[in-house]
């Protein structure tokens, strides 16, 4: 085997063996975790750079694990565009997200816990990455959803923080039944789980358009859950209860992503199904447009850049429901360093701040926290479009591709884009500009090195990034391909007018608004509270829900699939109490029970 | 049903004899009278000592196990011995390594026992 | 090459020389003699490979599933010793005796007696030869169950067993005796060449199978002959607890699967034996695992979860049929789930005994805060709790799915469906403990010393687990290439006069 089959392996392995070191030995040394799960990322990132510079197809190599008549599951890794572009964001920004971290969890007394979850989420989103096959990805789905869940309750003491990270479980559980569904139809029509195999077998399945239709909007199911698409999109906004590393490493650049991503890598298989397109793309749509008008109405800093994550997905989701995978993958790679950068920035005035996220407390910060300011100046931009900036390349490439499919599709998507110009400017004037607000704002200052320095790689990258140069290197020339073609398509002008038009009036809009301004001039309660989803469902679900749960105790967060194994377990629980009373400990009724156990089965084996 | 006659007239003399001993004794013995002499155990006049089920000390039962152990092994070296000339003779010596492997085990019992003080009444 | 029966006798003199050193020594501290014990069973197993593959007999098969349990037997052993070091202070306590560690020098001899039973157990195909072996592991069970004398659970443990395993020996000697009145053999070879060429009546012969496999069921723990198991799980010392669960079970199923092979081909025989095993699986697993739900105490949980796993495996068993070509697929799963099943119990077991030890109790509540106090032992526990569970990536995971595989095989589907089920209800009470270990605070904040020889154990069984669970691959090709299979090599062949009988096995 040359060489360069090994660097996937040491991707996949270096966080694991980091998390498995500290969880056994190293809970009590903060540092030397640290030290080792940073380690573990730089290992992971600089095996990633090897392999995307490496061939473009590394021979597949694979350890059988699964072997039986009818069912082949390896342990075995993909290499292609797709991947090596997925390992770059995924390795870079966790790399940049856990040095970090470094300053940002210091003191904190379980730091090395942190440490610990953040090497099994890089192990575990790795493994979706690198996954040949549905079943390996869908374990590594379930350890993402797992890992996340640690991470986003690692404060668990404060009750929001646990009550975030079991919805954030149980959401994800809805989703992910849909998927283990959709995967098992594939794999009983194909007959095999393995991505290469069921390309191959194509046919098989794209032979019963219902069927296959089914069949992904199922596996769809396990998108909408990760990448928190409407109507499962409920977690994302109350996991900003986790640290802000987190928030920005796996509710920004990475684990929210990971939907989009695997609706990339079998696009061979929504492809042949109009109807699963249309479906895809209308839910991204909508979740982009709603969330963004959710966004504007916010006063929590993590909470508008929550819900523009949610609508930045519904883009990329609603690209692939365009047949576009290039250019969602694109925004994708855009975007990881952007909202990596402002979650970062933010995670850096809210420890500046000790702790306040309300923005209308801030204000005034561009002086205060200059490099701070710098390079959220660049996030920012880059997000609402500015022209040449990466976001405005990536964006305009998914407009594109609605302009040519679909006028209906793209109006509302460019709302969206001048709602996000409108919402985020909001934000930047608030935040940093005007007069401090607080006694916290008015002693802001930048952070040290380590937090000050992955702020200005991303900045840099959010601003590069969107050239053909690097995106065409990045994407790889399939997916590249895509995109180019999109941008040479019909109305790609008038697109542009239209976008950079949005751009404008969104922010300007923003600017006259809330210049100078010390609360919100405009109050819609609406969209402040959400369209009122979560309570809608706090209440459909109080009733039955509540119930079970105090009969269940503490030990709720363990079971799989919410209600359904709920009830389930009360009635096994219930069965067990009884049985138990069989067991009444005296010898002579058990000597008793064992004849007349004889006596049945001689009666079933002889005579029945 | 004829051929069960005889089982069927087995009953009835059982039940029968079991019924007319208790009725001859009704009919014959005197009204049972009861009085404290009359309950005691043995009805001679010395008082009974102790309880009825005495704990007997548990040397009893091992020296008992022991010597059903090495008693029990006679079954096995009885056709043994009565076997073992002819047996050689036909199929060679394996026969007699077997039994005297048996005894070496038995034996090793045996220093166990001894060593750990089993026979050893007073201890 | 050495002749196979050498591992056993060498197994025996051992335990013979264990017994007369611990009579002769004056010395109180018998641990040496465990350590001894340990290094020799440990170089045996490398001997084993080393077996001549014709130095069998007609009442000592010498094939790939014989070293398959043997090595079995003998891990198990060790790792019960190393368990019995670690339980010693704990047992010292219930013993009467001037000195503290006075008597303890047979609680490590016996399970070398045990240990060659079951090892003669694997190889015997001659019903005289297997009902020898048995008694000799029970018999050694009954002793070691009920060990620590001045502990009245122990006692009473000790009691139902003795009591409930004559009963259950009583029924199988008795089931023996029909089916050698029926073909006039013991042998099952001759058996099964009797059963093909002379006309035997079915019904008595379904009584005789009946009453075997009530006395296997006894060993194996299954519905109904399970109503010991708690009791007796939760009375015994730690480390007879777990070779109760792991080395009676593993014996129960290898001569369950040899006992069946001959009379499977038998028309109107074999159909609803295996009918009755599919019913008393189906009911062992429902049993065990929802018994196990509501239990508080660690062992009484782990002795439950034994039940259950028994379901699992009589699912495989019930699962074989006639024909070789299937047949073989079922006892791999057997072979490979019971491996399994050794390595996460002893892991389990191991953890609960030191831990045990140090928080003074055995209830789930002892385990609350393990990860703060022992980051290594929780880990250990976690990895045996999620293996138990089935959690992919685990032994626990394979076995199931190879156990359901043959299942679906024989086209037992309702099998496989109470089956998921019950691995559903599974994961409710493994992950009782695990969250207790890493969610709960601890009582008492006294971190754990662990010996540098269990710390051995628990890292190379931990491993293990997931070895087995990541590339089971090589294992299960070996088990298949070996021909691991309840098939016997001698099946079909005319059996051997006794004059053939070689004593020594040379």
């Amino acid at each position: 085997m040359e060489s360069h089959a090994y660097f996937p392996w040491f991707i996949l392995l270096a966080p694991l063996v980091s998390a498995v070191l500290i969880q056994l030995f190293l809970r009590r040394s903060r540092e030397l975790s640290a030290t080792i799960s940073v380690g573990a990322v730089c290992v992971s990132l600089l095996a990633s750079v090897f392999v995307f510079f490496g061939p473009d197809t590394v021979k597949a190599n694979e350890i059988p694990w699964i072997e039986l008549p009818d069912f082949h599951v390896p342990i075995g890794v993909t290499v292609d565009a797709l991947s090596k572009i997925m390992l770059l964001v995924v390795t870079g920004v966790g790399a940049l997200v856990h040095i970090y971290s470094l300053v940002y969890m210091k003191g904190d007394e379980s730091e090395a816990r942190f440490f610990g979850n953040l090497s099994l989420f890089m192990f575990s989103m790795l493994g979706i990455v690198l996954a040949n096959n549905f079943a390996m990805m869908f374990i590594f789905w379930e350890l993402v959803g797992v890992s996340s869940y640690l991470l986003i309750g690692h404060w668990h003491t404060r009750d929001t923080a646990a009550a975030a990270a079991n919805k954030a479980f149980l959401t994800n559980r809805i989703g992910d039944f849909g998927f283990m569904l959709g995967i098992l139809m594939v794999w009983s029509s194909v007959g095999s789980v393995v991505f290469r195999d069921i390309e191959h077998n194509l046919r098989l399945i794209t032979a019963d358009p219902t069927y296959l239709t089914i069949a992904v909007l199922l596996i769809f199911c396990g998108a909408i859950g990760k990448s928190a698409q409407v109507p499962l999109h409920v977690w994302l906004p109350d996991a900003m209860e986790g640290p802000t590393p987190v928030s920005a490493l796996i509710h920004a650049a990475t684990m929210v992503a990971a939907g989009v991503f695997m609706l990339a890598r079998i696009s061979f298989l929504i492809a042949p199904s109009p109807n699963a397109q249309a479906v895809i793309m209308w839910v991204g749509i909508g979740t982009a447009v709603l969330a963004a008008l959710m966004a504007t109405q916010q006063d929590d800093i993590k909470r508008i850049l929550a819900y523009s994550t949610l609508s930045q997905l519904g883009y990329m989701v609603m690209a692939i429901g365009l047949a576009a995978p290039g250019p969602a993958m694109f925004h994708l790679f855009t975007h990881a360093f952007f909202k990596a950068l402002l979650f970062l920035g933010a995670g850096a005035i809210i420890h500046a701040l000790h702790h306040e996220q309300d923005i209308w407390k801030m204000g005034g910060l561009s002086a205060k926290m200059k490099w701070t300011f710098r390079s959220f100046t660049a996030g920012y931009l880059a997000l609402i479009g500015a022209p040449l900036l990466s976001g405005f390349f990536s964006k305009d490439a998914i407009l594109a591709a609605a302009w040519q499919t679909n006028k209906l599709v793209f109006l509302l998507a460019l709302l969206t884009a001048f709602l996000t110009a409108f919402y985020m400017t909001r934000l930047f004037v608030v935040v940093f500009l005007g007069q401090p607000r607080s006694d916290a704002a008015k002693h802001g200052h930048d952070g040290p090195a380590a937090m000050t320095l992955p702020l200005i790689i991303l900045a840099v990258l959010s601003v590069v990034a969107g050239y053909s140069v690097i995106g065409e290197r990045a994407l790889g020339e399939h997916l590249w391909e895509n995109v180019h073609k999109i941008h040479h398509g019909e109305g790609v002008g008038a697109v542009m007018a239209l976008a950079i038009g949005a751009f404008v009036i969104g922010t300007a809009g923003g600017w006259v608004l809330y210049k100078g301004q010390a609360k919100d001039p405009i109050l819609i309660p609406l969209f402040k509270n959400k369209f009122y989803i979560d309570e809608l469902y706090a209440a459909l679900i109080a009733g039955t829900q509540d119930l079970l749960a105090t009969m269940s105790g503490w030990f709720d967060k363990w079971i799989l699939d919410g209600l359904f194994v709920r009830g389930l377990s009360g009635a096994a629980w219930g069965t067990g109490f009884v049985l138990r009373f069989l067991q009444i400990g005296n010898l002579q009724a058990y000597a008793f029970l064992f004849g007349l156990g004889v006596v049945g089965l001689i009666y079933f084996l002889v005579f029945a | 049903m004829s051929e069960y006659f005889p089982i069927f007239l087995q009953v009835v003399v059982a039940i029968g004899f079991a019924a007319s001993a208790l009725l001859v004794s009704v009919v014959l013995g005197k009204a049972a009278k009861t009085n404290k002499a009359k309950d005691s155990a043995y009805e001679c006049g010395m008082p009974a000592e102790g309880g009825a089920q005495p704990r007997f000390s548990v040397k009893f039962y091992l020296v008992a196990m022991l010597f059903i152990l090495f008693d029990i092994e006679i079954v096995f070296m009885y056709p043994w011995a009565v076997v073992f000339r002819e047996h050689i003779a036909a199929h060679g010596p394996g026969i007699f390594w077997s039994m005297l492997s048996f005894a070496g085990v038995l034996t090793v019992g045996y220093v166990y026992a001894i060593m750990k003080g089993a026979l050893d009444w007073k201890s | 090459m050495i002749p196979s029966l050498s591992l056993e006798i060498t197994v025996l003199l051992l335990g013979i020389l264990m017994l007369l050193v611990e009579s002769f020594s004056r010395s109180d501290d018998k641990r040496g003699l465990a350590k001894m014990a340990i290094g020799i069973l440990s170089a045996l197993v490398g001997f084993s490979f080393f077996v001549d593959p014709a130095s069998g007999n007609a009442f000592y098969a010498v094939d790939a599933t014989a070293h398959f349990f043997k090595v079995l037997a003998l891990l198990t052993t060790i790792v019960v010793l190393i368990m019995s070091l670690e339980y010693s202070s704990v047992l010292a306590k219930y013993l009467p005796g001037v000195t503290p560690g006075a008597g303890l020098g047979e609680f490590y001899s016996l399970p070398v007696f045990t240990c060659a039973g079951l090892m003669f157990m694997a190889s015997a195909v001659d019903f005289l030869l297997i009902f020898v072996s048995l008694e000799l592991v029970t018999i050694s069970f009954y002793i070691l169950v009920a060990y620590m004398r001045r502990h009245t659970a122990s006692l009473e443990a000790g009691v139902k067993y003795l009591i409930l395993g004559a009963l259950s020996t009583g029924f199988l000697v008795y089931g023996i005796t029909w089916i050698f009145g029926l073909t006039g053999e013991t042998n099952l070879a001759a058996i099964q060449h009797a059963l093909a060429t002379k006309a035997v009546a079915t019904t008595p012969l379904l009584f005789g199978l009946m009453l075997l496999l009530t006395g296997l069921g006894f060993k194996v723990a299954a519905v109904p002959f399970q109503l010991w198991v708690p009791d007796v799980y939760q009375g015994a010392p730690t480390p007879i607890t777990a070779f109760l669960s792991v080395g009676s079970k593993a014996a129960g199923f290898v001569v369950l699967l040899r006992v069946l092979q001959p009379f499977l081909g038998v028309p109107g025989v074999g159909v609803k034996v295996l009918a009755v095993l599919a019913l008393m699986a189906a009911l062992t697993m429902l049993y065990g695992n929802l018994a196990a739900l509501p239990q508080d105490n660690f062992k009484r949980l782990l002795a439950y979860s034994s039940i259950g796993h028994a379901g699992y495996l009589l699912v495989a068993v019930a699962s074989v049929s006639d024909t070789k070509a299937t047949f073989g697929s079922a006892g791999v799963a057997v072979a490979f789930y019971l491996a399994g099943y050794l390595l996460m119990t002893l892991l389990s077991f191991l953890v609960l005994i030191v831990v045990a030890r140090h928080s003074r109790g055995d209830d789930i509540l002892h385990f609350n805060g393990l990860a703060k106090r022992s980051p290594f032992l929780a880990f250990a526990m976690l990895t045996a709790m999620l293996s138990l569970a089935g959690v992919p990536f685990t032994a626990g995971f394979y076995g199931k799915l190879l156990v359901f595989a043959a299942a679906v095989q024989a086209g037992k589907f309702w099998l496989v469906g109470i089956g998921i089920l019950t691995v559903a209800a599974g994961f409710y009470y493994y992950l009782r403990i695990v969250a207790a270990m890493y969610w709960q605070e601890p009582g008492d904040t006294t971190p754990i010393t662990i010996a540098p020889l269990t710390r051995t154990a628990i890292g190379a069984l931990t491993l293990a687990v997931f070895v087995f669970g990541i590339c089971p691959q090589p294992i299960l090709r070996q088990l298949k290439d070996g021909g691991v299979s309840a098939v016997q090599e001698n099946a079909g062949k005319p059996p051997q006069s006794a004059d053939g009988l070689r004593p020594w096995g040379v």
